[in-house]
């Protein structure tokens, strides 16, 4: 393949966008994984509960959070 | 994923390239997807496997598609709307 194609700036823009989507993609699948085990414990309905719909949208946010205090536990010198 | 060297010989062009890297992307996570569905959806809805499917573990399964992508939405909302 010739370099000149991967060094066009227009690919290397969407490249980055991608991995961007990717990394978004990638966490919301990993999330929706963990919270269905989590809150969808019942036999499936034709539609959510509330509980099961708030519970996996807490589920979801609680998840960010915890990875947030991670971050800071790690990076920060205690 | 061999086929981004498919078209050797002719001069690359970065239009072609960016559709089928998005093309691939796609696939990849559809892909990705449908494994997870199919491992979530057979634990609830297949717990005693037979020699068939029968109808409830059908519909089962139909609605327990439905019901992750429509999880799959839930969270990418609550992560992405603005009120946490």
């Amino acid at each position: 393949m010739d370099a000149s194609a991967l060094s066009n700036p227009r690919l290397q823009a969407m490249l980055e966008e991608e991995k961007r989507k990717a990394m978004a993609n990638e966490f919301v699948a990993k999330l929706t994984d963990v919270c269905w085990d989590k809150c969808i414990t019942g036999s499936i309905g034709s539609s959510f509960s509330n509980s099961e719909a708030s519970c996996l949208s807490n589920c979801a946010k609680r998840f960010f959070e915890l990875k947030m205090l991670i971050v800071q536990r790690v990076s920060s010198p205690r | 994923m061999d086929s981004f060297s498919s078209s050797s010989g002719s001069p690359p062009n970065t239009e072609a390239l960016m559709d089928q890297i998005k093309a691939q992307l796609a696939q990849a996570y559809a892909q990705e997807f449908l494994e997870t569905v199919g491992n979530k959806c057979f634990a609830k809805c297949v717990t005693k496997p037979g020699s068939s499917l029968s109808g409830s573990e059908s519909s089962c399964i139909s609605r327990c598609v439905d019901r992750y992508i429509e999880a799959t939405g839930i969270v990418s909302r609550a992560l992405f709307s603005s009120t946490h």
